[in-house]
């Protein structure tokens, strides 16, 4: 074609890899998700329990900076798996706000217009176009998880003495795991939901719905039926068990009541990942399925 | 070669059968895909693009198996859905790179692409416009320029013209046909307009009730139908039928100076005339049938099932 001529030419050029064609959705996913200056606000305050904990582990490993805080003797606060896990749950907390403002548009700007039928006539296949999305989540996810926990925990390892590091590996693995888990179950839901809904606000609510509600129908559940399974439906609560074993912080009190198993956990974790799975499997299609 | 290859192909969807062992093989330029509304036209195209898997049977697009290489096959197609299908939020101008992008072309050719797309299709003034805020033929038009900016082999247009006034549907035949005269695209066009087909394709499959009605050639049946010709006449006589025939063309005649022609490949309606005007005879009415897709669609309809070639 010829913008003067106005005539019609085929295009003749090279064409991108067919493999990694799906990137160019992740990129206009992430331009679509920077467009907002929300999401930059967001994005910043996610950082502020890494910036408090960098400051927290300057502190306590630098004599000089005591003494001009006049903090010599700070009892009660050593850098250890619970200082990990206080800033680790921030970090998680604050990146479920960051999933709510931008999970729900990823997927229902294309809904809310009937994209998917111009999208997946191009070479790429359903599974694909979830892929595209979810890496836009889960690097945004990412980058205010376990990248900015490992960063606190190299500082920690750098400034103490050795063999702090050697011993406390572990903490790297159970943060870098933890939030794993939690970035792929919150992209995931995110994902699913906002296949299902179009419009951002309600999206957001559902988002933040599905994470609490069946917390409450969970406690419902243990209150008739006088039991603690209920809590299988209480995502906070398990990921808090979950992120205690990995970090080996000891139990809390109300821990140590409930009998939920580390497999029990993993299994309901993966049974609402794979419900969203069905969602996306169901929802993510070129057309509506006819039902006789 | 042959652009779309039918071999048994049955599409069911929810248990039941929508299209029903299509079989035949369509090689023009321009193939327009005809049927009343329900008769199958946008699940073939669907199955087509690799949407539905077959039941049963196979189809092909330009020789690739939709079923085992549907990634390819979309490769070389672009498509224009009947519905609105668009991104409201975006330009036009980003939606038509995105679209080309997704399809192959690296991103700076797809932003040349784009440009050029959306002046072809009449949309250069308002490409940085959100199209949410498009009018319908203007919508109708970005769906044009998204399916042509990576410069498919195959362009399926699904009902191009549904929704458009009188002269927004001229704009669009007349786009339609300028791409099918750039020679090195095929066009599938699907419509209940049998306009729209006559006026664009040189191909038509009709289906009905998920099922083939016929497949016809229309530039044949063109060319037959422009030479058979009916008239009346004033004053004319054996002399007149004589010159006629020395013309080449084989004649009856009927009473009240009705006469049915045939002419052959070389002779054009101003030689009757000519001979007409000689011979000192009036030619008081000249039909000669145009509107062959009109008649292969009805006797299509009124057809039992299962023809699947059909000429006047």
């Amino acid at each position: 074609m010829s913008v003067y001529k106005r005539t019609y030419h085929s295009y003749m050029g090279e064409v991108t890899p067919l493999r990694t064609r799906f990137l160019v959705l992740t990129r206009y996913g992430f331009s679509d998700v920077w467009s907002s200056r929300i999401t930059n606000i967001l994005f910043a305050m996610c950082f502020l329990p890494t910036v408090i904990g960098l400051v927290m582990i300057y502190v306590m490993n630098s004599d000089v900076a005591k003494l001009l805080l006049g903090a010599q003797n700070i009892r009660g606060l050593t850098i250890d798996q619970r200082f990990f896990f206080g800033v680790m749950q921030s970090q998680c907390w604050l990146a479920l706000i960051l999933t709510a403002w931008i999970g729900p548009r990823l997927i229902s700007a294309d809904m809310s217009d009937n994209a998917l039928p111009i999208l997946l006539s191009r070479p790429i296949t359903r599974w694909e176009y979830v892929l595209g999305k979810l890496i836009v989540l889960w690097t945004m996810l990412s980058a205010v998880t376990w990248a900015p926990l490992l960063l606190l925990w190299g500082f920690q390892a750098y400034n103490a003495k050795q063999p702090w590091a050697a011993a406390n590996l572990f903490i790297a693995g159970g943060m870098v795991a933890g939030s794993l888990i939690w970035v792929a179950l919150l992209s995931l839901v995110a994902l699913a939901l906002s296949s299902w809904v179009k419009w951002r606000v309600v999206g957001t609510g559902l988002i933040f719905g599905a994470i609490f509600i069946p917390a409450g129908v969970g406690g419902v559940f243990n209150a008739v039926m006088r039991t603690d399974k209920g809590f299988l439906l209480n995502i906070p609560f398990m990921m808090t068990i979950l992120w205690h074993r990995l970090l080996r912080v000891p139990a809390l009190f109300f821990e140590q009541r409930v009998s939920l198993s580390l497999p029990e956990i993993s299994i309901a974790l993966a049974l609402m990942c794979a419900a969203c799975v069905l969602v996306l499997h169901r929802r993510i299609r070129a057309r509506e399925v006819v039902r006789g | 070669m042959n652009i779309i290859e039918l071999d048994g192909l049955e599409v069911r969807l929810g248990g039941r059968v929508v299209l029903d062992r299509l079989t035949g093989k369509l090689a023009g330029r321009a193939i327009g895909l005809l049927g009343p509304n329900g008769s199958g036209k946008s699940t073939l195209i669907n199955t087509l693009l690799g949407f539905h898997e077959p039941s049963q049977g196979t189809a092909r697009v330009l020789g690739m198996d939709t079923r085992r290489q549907g990634r390819e096959v979309r490769a070389s197609v672009g498509y224009m859905p009947e519905n609105d299908s668009f991104i409201g939020n975006l330009t036009g101008i980003r939606f038509v790179r995105y679209m080309a992008e997704l399809a192959g072309v690296p991103s700076a050719h797809a932003l040349e692409r784009a440009h050029e797309s959306l002046f072809y299709v009449g949309l250069g003034e308002v490409r940085y416009r959100k199209i949410s805020t498009y009018s319908l033929g203007m919508k109708q038009l970005v769906k044009l320029a998204q399916a042509l900016a990576h410069g498919p082999k195959l362009l399926i247009l699904d009902e191009p013209t549904n929704g458009l006034d009188p002269l927004a549907r001229q704009r669009m035949i007349d786009l339609v046909r300028d791409v099918r005269d750039a020679g090195d695209i095929r066009l599938l066009i699907s419509s209940h307009l049998l306009r729209d087909i006559d006026d664009t394709c040189d191909e038509v499959l009709i289906l009905k009730a998920g099922r083939i009605a016929a497949i016809s050639n229309l530039e044949e049946e063109r060319r037959a139908h422009r030479k058979f010709i009916e008239m009346e006449t004033a004053g004319a006589g054996e002399a007149f039928a004589n010159a006629i025939r020395e013309l080449g063309c084989e004649c009856a005649v009927f009473p009240h100076d009705r006469w049915k022609l045939v002419m052959p490949e070389q002779v054009e309606i101003r030689d009757l005339y000519a001979v007409a005007a000689r011979q000192g005879v009036q030619i008081r009415k000249m039909h000669h049938r145009r509107d062959s897709l009109e008649d292969i669609f009805l006797k299509a309809m009124d057809s039992e099932l299962g023809v699947t070639r059909v000429g006047l």
